[in-house]
């Protein structure tokens, strides 16, 4: 980086001249330099290669510091560009497109007999392509030319053929030909690709005679370029059915909030645990007529759950427990954690002593962290507190579904929605009768929790439900 | 300093019908200032109509129908023929079908006119400056091509309507037809009516013609001069320049804004030849570099074939320059000619006076008579020649100058125009602008006649204004005579460097010194201050 004025201490490369192994020779510009005062064209001292490039364009260098190596001699480039590899940590600049995912092919197989319009000059290089992409070519009629390789060094794939034939590239609103019009073909050693054209295809290393032109008289535009290396995407057609105004999908990446990353990292600590799941069916129609007998008293379904679950954790208490290394970590208290979905993200919070505590105290205290939650303002103790969860999608209409067993904990009981069914019943008229059902799954670490174990548990749990007096102790 | 190759214009703002003060500072101290405002006096009250009748009588200076016939309506012709009668000179001008010349109907004007249009469509689109001041635009930007070839026209035609009443309104006498010499002292012949006019003083101000190289095909519908791009018929896709000079330049920016690709043909070895060549380094980097343009130096458009837009590209063979051997052909959709600018001095009766042209151009003196010929010419008594027919500097002002010039001659007082005192400006985005001439040429002169050249610069980059804008890119350079401290030149390329040229070629023309001008106050914060970093920086003081 040189020093471009007394003042100068650092300089911001704005642009390189010259591209990794041109030529260069001294006194010719090869890289533009911002300074305190002015951008300034820096000339090489001395002829050779412009082996690597150090600092990019848009970085800055301090006055002094080496920004490229140039090479005497053409073969030490590449013990150059390893060297530079090293000095900047990264591996060197690769060499855009040709490796580009989902590179949409041009439209090759265009009905236009003059597809190969840049005629003689196709015949160049030699086409890099696998047995299977070669194969699927040959059955298709396809010429291997004209499409863009996006394996590994530019190799044609059988993807890439698939996507040129399938006519992936729509075509473009500009394009010159009602089939009808003459298409011009260029006169020999003609070029037919615009300044801006040629260039990006330079940089990208693209061969011009494989694209297919968009431009005027055939010739290759930069939007053509753009295309293949997949810097540009086809126009989608937005217009719905009906003229109804074009669905506003958010796209790209949107960073997490604090509570969507807190809960994914809880998710991914979850993934060593080995878990079972346990279903089964509990007949509601007692839990739901002595659930209308407490609503006016404001006891909500949640509080009658979570204390049903929590007497029958009471008789068997392992579901309570937590895996620790070498042993079972029990916990006298059966804290039932329910799961509450709020404005951005999901929080967890805990009706503690749920088996202690009667109906409607338990009823008051879940109104009161339901309003906490959705303000935000519970604190770590109401919603860190669990032994057990519950997570209820049943208002949604779930029939099933299995809950992830949060690390820490022994259980997490998922609830689906109530379902009425006609069961055969030997004393009800006409020898069947109507039932509502509900489908609970229990999903337990296998560590200390056995099959019989969730099994009975699930059991217990139906009894308390079908006889729900017991809730109103 | 006759330039000969392709130059940029300048828009003539032709006054109106009220008085016009036409102040002109001499260069030589024994000559005594010229005349200055009109008074009512010379106004005739009439009708104006487009074409007057011709007075014989009254007013006629005796053995004469005109103290001044001028040939040629141009801002040359124009410009004289103000000052003509601000001396009270009985005075007609020929305008031969082309009241406002080529300034007004196919260059300044028009090309000022299509250069804000599309200026204002490349700031729009330029998302990332606005981003920077915190603008975004939603949606595409877009342009009707014929609203903006409207704009150029309707422009055009106003600026014409205005000069021509500025004329009449001072008493001219505007015929319509072609004025030529009849080889009798003394005579013009209106070519249209053929009838013979007397006049003491003849000026010839028949400006100039695009010129056309061999082998270039024009039809002015795919293969055009300035003439025909003027009229934007079509915005193509992809445009071939033939000559990077001023006037190429200017279309290369247009045409770019608009969303058409560029390459320049050029047959010397540089770019932008004429241009000092810092200025031309930092050009081709701001203007040419980071746009869709390209080029190709050392090149001559060797035959250039029409097409016919939809069927046939315009097909150009380029040969080198020194081997003549074929190196590419393009096939591109539209090739614009803009290799210069020759003058439009046939027929009309010049050799019939034994006047004899160089490659058409009329030699002068400094006084803007006619000589016989280039080399050891004679005086022509009574006929004077301006403007681009005498190729000392094709520029509309500089055609003014001459101009005002020869009818101070003609009255009496001695002048002579100070040529390395008129400035020059390219308005492409960002302007360039240049008094004098170019640092290497300046390093020349300082060798040849022993003086030390001083340089001093001042950046766009340190400017307050400039970068509240957003334009920080471009330098002023100040070259100057460290012995007398006499401004000599001075270069600038960046935002208004056309406006800002201004107190630089004043400063050449009065002989002010760097110390006189590192003490005058300029105006913060503006452009200015980067001319008062150069003057400043040139006698070591140091500028905010």
């Amino acid at each position: 980086m040189p020093a471009l004025s007394s003042t100068m201490k650092e300089g911001k490369v704005v642009s390189w001249l010259k591209a990794e192994g041109d030529p260069i020779s001294a006194g010719e510009a090869i890289m533009v330099v911002e300074s305190d005062k002015a951008d300034m064209d820096v000339e090489a001292f001395e002829d050779g290669f412009l082996a690597a490039i150090i600092t990019g364009e848009g970085d800055s260098g301090a006055v002094g510091a080496p920004v490229a190596l140039i090479a005497a001699e053409e073969g030490d480039i590449p013990a150059l560009q390893a060297y530079a590899a090293t000095l900047s940590g990264a591996p060197a600049p690769a060499a855009a497109a040709p490796a580009a995912p989902a590179a949409v092919a041009p439209k090759a197989a265009a009905p236009k007999a003059a597809a190969a319009a840049p005629a003689g000059a196709a015949a160049g290089g030699r086409v890099v392509a696998s047995p299977l992409a070669k194969k699927k070519a040959a059955e298709l009629g396809l010429d291997l030319s004209t499409v863009v390789g996006t394996g590994p060094g530019g190799r044609i794939t059988a993807s890439d053929v698939e996507n040129a034939s399938s006519g992936a590239a729509p075509k473009k609103a500009a394009a010159p030909a009602a089939p009808a019009k003459p298409v011009h073909i260029p006169a020999p050693g003609v070029i037919a690709a615009t300044p801006t054209a040629r260039a990006l295809a330079k940089k990208a290393k693209i061969d011009l005679s494989t694209i297919q032109g968009t431009g005027e008289f055939g010739r290759v535009t930069a939007d053509d370029i753009k295309m293949a290396t997949g810097e540009k995407k086809p126009e989608r057609k937005k217009a719905a059915a009906g003229g109804a105004a074009p669905v506003e999908l958010p796209d790209g990446f949107v960073a997490f909030t604090t509570m969507q990353r807190a809960v994914s990292n809880n998710m991914e600590k979850t993934l060593t645990t080995p878990i079972f799941r346990v279903s089964r069916e509990i007949e509601m129609d007692a839990f739901n007529a002595l659930y209308q007998s407490v609503k006016p008293k404001g006891v909500t379904v949640s509080a009658l759950l979570a204390k049903a679950v929590a007497l029958a954790i009471e008789k068997f208490p392992i579901i309570n427990s937590s895996y620790e290394n070498g042993g079972t970590n029990f916990k006298a208290d059966i804290n039932i954690a329910m799961a509450v979905a709020i404005d951005g993200g999901l929080i967890t919070p805990t009706l503690k002593y749920a088996n202690e505590r009667n109906i409607m105290e338990l009823g008051e205290n879940w109104k009161e962290l339901v309003g906490k939650a959705k303000a935000g303002t519970l604190s770590p103790d109401e919603y860190t507190s669990g032994t057990f969860t519950i997570s209820n999608l049943g208002m949604f209409g779930v029939s099933q579904f299995d809950a992830i067993l949060p690390s820490g904990q022994g259980g997490i009981l998922a609830i689906g929605g109530t379902q009425e069914y006609i069961v055969p019943d030997k004393q009800a008229v006409l020898g069947m009768k109507k039932v509502s059902k509900m489908t609970v799954t229990l999903t337990c670490d296998h560590r200390q929790i056995y099959g019989a174990d969730g099994a009975l548990f699930l059991k217990e749990l139906s009894n308390v439900m079908t006889s729900p007096q017991v809730l109103m102790k | 300093m006759k330039i000969t190759s392709a130059l940029s214009y300048f828009l003539f703002a032709a006054a109106t019908s009220s008085s016009v003060a036409l102040t002109f500072t001499p260069t030589s101290s024994k000559l005594s200032p010229s005349s200055t405002a009109f008074s009512t006096t010379f106004r005739r009250q009439y009708a104006p109509s487009k074409t007057t009748m011709l007075r014989m009588s009254d007013d006629s200076t005796g053995e004469y129908d005109f103290d001044v016939i001028i040939i040629g309506c141009g801002v040359g012709g124009h410009g004289a023929a103000l000052h003509s009668r601000a001396q009270s000179l009985k005075t007609a001008v020929f305008a031969g079908g082309d009241v406002g010349g080529t300034c007004v109907n196919r260059g300044c004007v028009p090309s000022k006119a299509l250069l804000a249009a599309s200026g204002r469509v490349r700031d729009m689109k330029d998302a990332a400056h606005l981003s920077d001041l915190g603008i975004a635009v939603e949606g595409d930007v877009t342009y009707d091509r014929e609203g903006i070839a409207a704009h150029a026209k309707n422009l055009a035609n106003r600026v014409k309507g205005n000069l021509e009443n500025s004329l009449i309104a001072l008493g001219v006498d505007v015929v319509e037809g072609r004025g030529v010499l009849t080889g009798n002292a003394n005579e013009v012949k209106d070519e249209a009516t053929g009838k013979v006019y007397t006049a003491k003083d003849i000026i010839l101000a028949p400006g100039s013609i695009p010129f056309v190289p061999p082998g270039i095909t024009v039809d002015e519908k795919t293969v055009f001069t300035s003439d025909g791009a003027l009229e934007l018929p079509y915005v193509p896709e992809w445009v071939a320049i033939i000559g990077s000079g001023y006037i190429g330049l200017e279309f290369s920016d247009v045409y770019t804004a608009l969303g058409s690709e560029v390459t320049f043909i050029e047959a010397l070895p540089m770019l932008m030849p004429t241009f000092d060549r810092e200025i031309a380094k930092m050009a081709e980097r701001m203007l040419i570099r980071d746009r869709p343009i390209d080029y190709r130096t050392n090149v001559f458009a060797s035959e250039v074939t029409p097409g016919i837009p939809g069927e046939k590209p315009v097909t150009i063979k380029m040969i080198d320059a020194n081997t003549k051997e074929h190196v590419e052909t393009l096939e591109v959709d539209a090739a614009m000619v803009a290799t210069g600018r020759v003058p439009n001095t046939a027929n009309m009766g010049l050799e019939s006076m034994g006047i004899e042209t160089q490659r058409g151009f009329v030699a002068v003196n400094e006084k803007m008579q006619v000589l016989t010929k280039h080399e050891d010419g004679e005086v022509v008594p009574g006929v004077w020649c301006i403007g681009d027919a005498n190729g000392k500097m094709m520029l509309a002002h500089a055609a003014s100058a001459q101009g005002i010039s020869a009818i101070e001659n003609i009255a009496g007082r001695e002048h002579a125009v100070d040529h390395d005192a008129i400035p020059a400006a390219c308005f492409t985005h960002p302007e360039i602008a240049m008094v004098g001439p170019t640092e290497e040429q300046c390093i020349e002169r300082a060798e040849k006649e022993g003086w030390t050249l001083g340089k001093s610069q001042g950046n766009f980059r340190a400017n307050s204004k400039a970068l509240a804008e957003g334009e920080g890119n471009g330098i002023a350079k100040v070259l100057f005579n460290k012995d007398t401290g006499k401004v000599v030149a001075v270069h600038i390329i960046g935002i208004h460097a056309a406006d800002l040229i201004q107190e630089c070629s004043n400063a050449v023309a009065a002989g002010t010194t760097v110390q006189e001008l590192s003490m005058m106050v300029h105006t913060h914060p503006t452009l200015c201050e980067v001319l008062d970093e150069a003057f400043k920086g040139a006698v070591g003081m140091s500028s905010h």
